[in-house]
């Protein structure tokens, strides 16, 4: 970010207001399309990992080789398809739901460090506004539940808020353990620490399992299977944003993506590394490569997502209410009351 | 104690069974490679008794019309005009909109002619489509005609009926009796094969389709002065014959088969 200032104060002599919005805007100009052109191939490659897991190709046609321009295709025609509103719909809430749902994944990728530099705000407690603005999409997934004012998306909707209560909460405290260790909310501290002492989730028992408690609970967080009950395509046409078409309908699957791409993007992180590799000393390294070790573990997680989405059925609600607050949410304070012993005793894998 | 061992119990099955289906979809992701076939251009082998589109050969077919009386939904209209054994075909169709394609219409045949292709692609966007001309054929061909009106001729000539011969099929002509009888005085208003005979270009269902639609199943052969020359005009295209005994083949050794 401040390099991205300095340079157009360097190069283009314009003054600090100017150089500042240049550069704001040249950061969310290329997240967004960045983002644009990751949803499209992950939804391409959601559906032949799908496809493949069920022993059929999946898109072949479009674009010749293995229907690589499927998505591009689709993304086409839901720009030109025409936006509905039905008729009893809140319409001020209707048009602006997918806004804010996609608005607070999006805007976590401000926080994010990708390599060595390569940030748009180093917050000194990012870990925290990543968790804090994907909250924020739950109310729009709400509002667009509630607006719509059909009993399929209020369903959706209800369903979406009886659940975040029970995954937000483990997600949260499993995320102490890492915080715990490095003892910092900021996500480069994050990369470094582990550069130095090697990944997190090698650094003791519970760290494993907090590790394993996010995954879970931010697969909830994304909607994802076996969690998928907001829209639950099988029970309620498509849950929440059932009576959306067009562009708005794209919003939400766009935001479904990217809230994949962020949570994977902080399992690699916190737990396994970010981007320094074992053996080898990624920070020094030019910034390419740091991002291109980050961005491949992330697409490792997202492929994970999706070989359990094609895997395991959905649960019911109870046995969803069930997982966050018997089994995760217990085990998650058992995980940082044993690390915060672990981390005051100096203790690793066996308390010696 | 109870509990805790289901709660224990509960978390590893969980775990357990996780595990299970990913290695599961995990095998089938990694080494499995697809069982669906793309169909335009790749298509599953369609079983030799297959029951799709009909077809006809016609010359073999004597309007006795057990298929249409054997079909359970009626699908089927015939018309033909009989001069003698020769037939004036009007129409043989079959309403694909109604046909239930359950086969009850070969075994009636005296003559084993209708059969039943493996073809099943008959999507369509028009309903009139639907109505399929079996017909190589329509009306007299021409040596056909030409047999019509000598029997006409002699019979207006004198009043005993006409000779057996007239009609009666040579031998060395193809079965079904429509070689051009080499007796017979030609008396017809048409030169043979002439642009104006009608009836002798070969009018059919599908032939576009299937590219044998041998624009040359022509008329008769220009030349009267071979009498006995190729009655080829009844011979059916090459490849309706080939996709007949293409046909039996299949069902004979299907009949052999180990089932």
């Amino acid at each position: 970010m401040e390099a991205l200032i300095g340079f157009f104060g360097d190069k283009l002599h314009v003054s600090g207001t100017l150089a500042l919005s240049l550069a704001y805007a040249t950061c969310i100009g290329s997240l967004l399309g960045f983002v644009t052109v990751y949803a499209m191939f992950a939804i391409w490659m959601e559906r032949k990992v799908a496809a493949h897991m069920q022993v059929r190709y999946g898109p072949m046609e479009t674009g010749g080789w293995h229907g690589w321009s499927q998505s591009i295709a689709d993304a086409v025609k839901l720009l030109f398809k025409e936006d509905l509103l039905p008729r009893d719909a809140n319409q001020v809430l209707f048009w602006i739901a997918p806004a804010i749902v996609f608005c607070g994944v999006f805007a976590g990728l401000v926080a994010v460090p990708f390599a060595v530099g390569v940030q748009i705000a180093d917050v000194h407690l990012g870990l925290f506004l990543i968790l804090s603005l994907a909250a924020v999409e739950v109310v729009g997934v709400i509002m667009a539940g509630w607006a719509s004012n059909s009993k399929y998306a209020l369903f959706g909707a209800v369903r979406e808020a009886a659940q975040v209560v029970s995954y937000e909460v483990p997600a949260a405290v499993a995320l102490l353990v890492p915080v715990l260790v490095v003892g910092s909310f900021r996500l480069g501290d994050f990369n470094a620490w582990q550069e130095e002492h090697g990944w997190l989730v090698f650094h003791n028992p519970f760290v494993v399992v907090s590790a394993l408690i996010f995954f879970i609970a931010s697969l909830a967080g994304c909607k994802r299977a076996p969690f998928d009950l907001p829209e639950a395509e099988s029970e309620l046409v498509s849950g929440f944003h059932t009576e959306y078409s067009g562009m708005r309908f794209s919003f939400f699957f766009l935001e479904e993506y990217v809230s994949m791409f962020v949570s994977s993007l902080l399992v690699a992180t916190l737990f396994f590394g970010g981007w320094t590799l074992p053996f080898l000393n990624v920070s020094a390294m030019p910034a390419p490569v740091g991002l291109v070790v980050l961005l491949a573990k992330t697409f490792f997680f997202i492929f994970v997502q999706m070989w359990l989405r094609w895997t395991l059925p959905r649960l019911r609600v109870d046995q969803v209410m069930a997982m966050g607050f018997k089994y995760l949410l217990p085990w998650g304070f058992v995980c940082v009351v044993a690390t915060a012993v672990f981390e005051a005793q100096g203790w690793r894998w066996l308390p010696v | 104690m109870g509990g805790i061992r289901e709660y224990f119990g509960n978390i590893s099955d969980a775990l357990v069974t996780t595990v299970k289906g990913m290695a599961i979809t995990g095998r089938h992701f990694t080494s499995e490679p697809p069982i669906t076939v793309q169909y335009p251009r790749d298509r599953l082998a369609v079983p030799p008794s297959y029951r799709g589109v009909h077809i006809l050969e016609q010359q073999k077919c004597i309007d006795c019309k057990l298929c249409a009386k054997a079909c359970p939904v009626d699908c089927i209209e015939i018309e033909a005009v009989h001069h003698g054994r020769i037939l004036e075909w009007q129409k043989f169709t079959i309403d694909y909109k109604k046909c239930i394609f359950c086969e009850f219409c070969i075994p009636p045949c005296p003559k084993d002619c209708i059969h039943m292709t493996a073809e099943y692609e008959m999507a369509t966007a028009v309903n009139d489509t639907m109505i399929e001309d079996l017909l190589t054929w329509t009306g007299l061909r021409a040596n056909d005609r030409r047999e019509v009106e000598a029997g006409e001729a002699k019979k207006a000539g004198k009043p005993a009926p006409p000779a057996p011969e007239g009609v009666t099929p040579q031998p060395g002509g193809p079965a079904g009796g429509n070689a051009a009888p080499s007796g017979v005085v030609v008396t017809s208003a048409y030169a043979p094969g002439s642009p104006g005979a009608p009836g002798g270009l070969p009018r059919g269902p599908r032939k576009a389709r299937d590219g044998s639609a041998s624009p040359a199943a022509p008329a008769a052969p220009a030349s009267a002065a071979a009498p006995a020359a190729p009655a080829a005009p009844a011979a059916p295209g090459g490849d309706l014959a080939a996709r007949v005994a293409a046909i039996k083949a299949g069902l004979a050794s299907k009949g052999k088969g180990p089932s």
